[in-house]
């Protein structure tokens, strides 16, 4: 009685897991996209002066950093949605519930890399701004973020690896995503080995080019 | 007078820096703001763009009443230029870029005839070949002397310098105040924060030795450089004179 791996099986299930990859960058790309804006307001918002804008902005990077986010998710899914059914007799489907539960982590991680980034450029950089006449936007939107911007590429390009390996947990709120349709493939052809191998090879072919083309960018800023 | 201060005073929390500056500068009047390492020469020549608020006194620059609320400070800013001791050029934009962003951006000037401008600017301060050129590639009196473009972009009616040649290596020092001297003799106002008594005695129609945050002498450089009257001014003199490279990276 060997080891009788079979990989035809594991092909076999290649659509269906395609399609659970669809979903997984969709979730990953739409929840980033709104990840990154509201990482970006809140991270404006603990560099500003108005405490209650900071003090708001603070307990949500405190509360998201501070929670996993698989609970955010079930919280959200089950928690919310039973609130909202009672409340309004309607809930968040599964996928929009992982793409605002993405944007929700992200957008915390996102805004302490945004605070850091523009935190990290010099005073200097901002009265030369203010002495020549720029308002106080004109000097933030023409030189204080180009440059905290570049400084945030390499952790906005790992977070984005770390949101895309996340949605993997969507799977336990019923997102058919690639983890959720390969346990569908495994529960029929129990080729738990294999179909589980070509999952991680799916994820790694979805964040490897993310981490080249970072090198890439990385490289090219550091001529300036 | 294109600059009145009366019994300025500043304050950082409970330290009081400035303890009652008052000064006339005429148009087209240098002035040289010399003293040791702390004196509020600085944050005085801050105070005149608002750089650093102002806690109590007059200060009246190019007309506008800098202690009233009211006034549109980025108006008043874009009247004075400001040279700083570590430059501050933008680093992400090129040497041309640093020149030409505040008319286009604050004045609205089209961005030709901002370009055309900026190269004159930068033939003016001997850089006309580096327009392309990203700060990061220009040596320290390279970058002085566009920031000094820079300013000079606005067309100011006064230029603030803030230790202009402190950052500097001493080889490089006499590249920025040549162009300095040069503006000089065109008649710009300047106020001149610095540590090269050779400057002021050569090109200042007027020193001020601050001490303590007050005025304690204002002269003409002949006078304040070989006939000091206060025991302060003749000490501060003393100790830079001798030659012992006193350079305050601060004032």
């Amino acid at each position: 009685m060997g080891l009788d791996l079979n990989w035809g099986l594991a092909i076999n299930a290649l659509p269906l897991l395609l399609e659970g990859m669809k979903l997984t960058i969709i979730i990953a790309v739409v929840g980033l996209f709104f990840g990154f804006f509201l990482g970006a307001a809140a991270g404006l918002a603990r560099t500003s002066k108005n405490k209650i804008l900071s003090g708001i902005a603070t307990i949500y990077v405190e509360a998201i950093r501070g929670t996993p986010i698989l609970v955010q998710a079930l919280y959200l899914y089950f928690g919310v949605n039973q609130v909202l059914i009672y409340a309004l007799g309607w809930k968040i489907e599964s996928v929009p519930a992982g793409i605002l539960a993405i944007a929700i982590n992200s957008g915390a991680y996102i805004s302490e890399i945004v605070r850091g980034a523009i935190q990290s450029i010099e005073k200097g950089q901002v009265e030369a701004g203010r002495s020549l006449g720029l308002s106080s936007f004109k000097t933030f939107y023409y030189i204080v973020w180009p440059q905290a911007f570049k400084r945030m590429i390499p952790s906005l390009g790992n977070q984005f690896i770390i949101s895309l390996k996340d949605t993997s947990l969507f799977a336990f709120i019923a997102v058919g995503e690639l983890v959720r349709q390969g346990q569908i493939a495994i529960a029929v052809t129990f080729a738990a080995f294999e179909i589980y191998t070509v999952i991680a090879a799916l994820y790694l072919l979805m964040t490897l080019p993310i981490s080249i083309v970072l090198r890439h960018i990385e490289r090219r800023l550091d001529v300036n | 007078m294109i600059i009145t201060v009366e019994n300025l005073h500043k304050k950082f929390g409970s330290l009081e820096v400035l303890r009652g500056i008052s000064c006339k500068v005429k148009e087209r009047e240098v002035v040289c703001m010399i003293g040791p390492s702390g004196s509020g020469k600085s944050t005085f020549l801050r105070c005149l763009n608002l750089l650093e608020s102002i806690t109590s006194g007059k200060v009246i620059v190019n007309g506008h009443d800098l202690a009233d609320p009211k006034t549109d400070i980025n108006k008043v800013r874009a009247e004075l230029g400001m040279v700083f001791q570590q430059f501050n050029l933008f680093p992400h934009m090129t040497v041309l870029q640093n020149v030409t962003m505040a008319p286009i951006k604050v004045l609205g000037t089209p961005k030709r005839k901002a370009a055309e401008k900026a190269l004159q600017l930068l033939d003016k301060v001997g850089l006309g070949d580096k327009a392309d050129v990203y700060p990061s590639k220009l040596s320290g009196g390279q970058m002085q002397r566009v920031a000094i473009a820079r300013a000079l972009a606005m067309n100011p009616k006064i230029m603030l310098f803030d230790e202009p040649t402190s950052a500097l290596d001493p080889e490089l020092v006499g590249e920025v105040l040549a162009v300095m001297q040069d503006l000089a003799r065109e008649g710009m106002t300047m106020m001149v924060v610095t540590h090269e008594m050779g400057f002021a005695r050569e090109v200042a129609d007027r020193v001020i030795f601050i001490d303590q945050g007050v005025i304690v002498e204002e002269d003409t450089p002949a006078n304040i450089f070989s006939n000091p009257r206060h025991k302060r001014t003749r000490t501060f003199l003393g100790k830079i004179i001798k030659g012992d490279g006193v350079q305050g990276q601060s004032g």
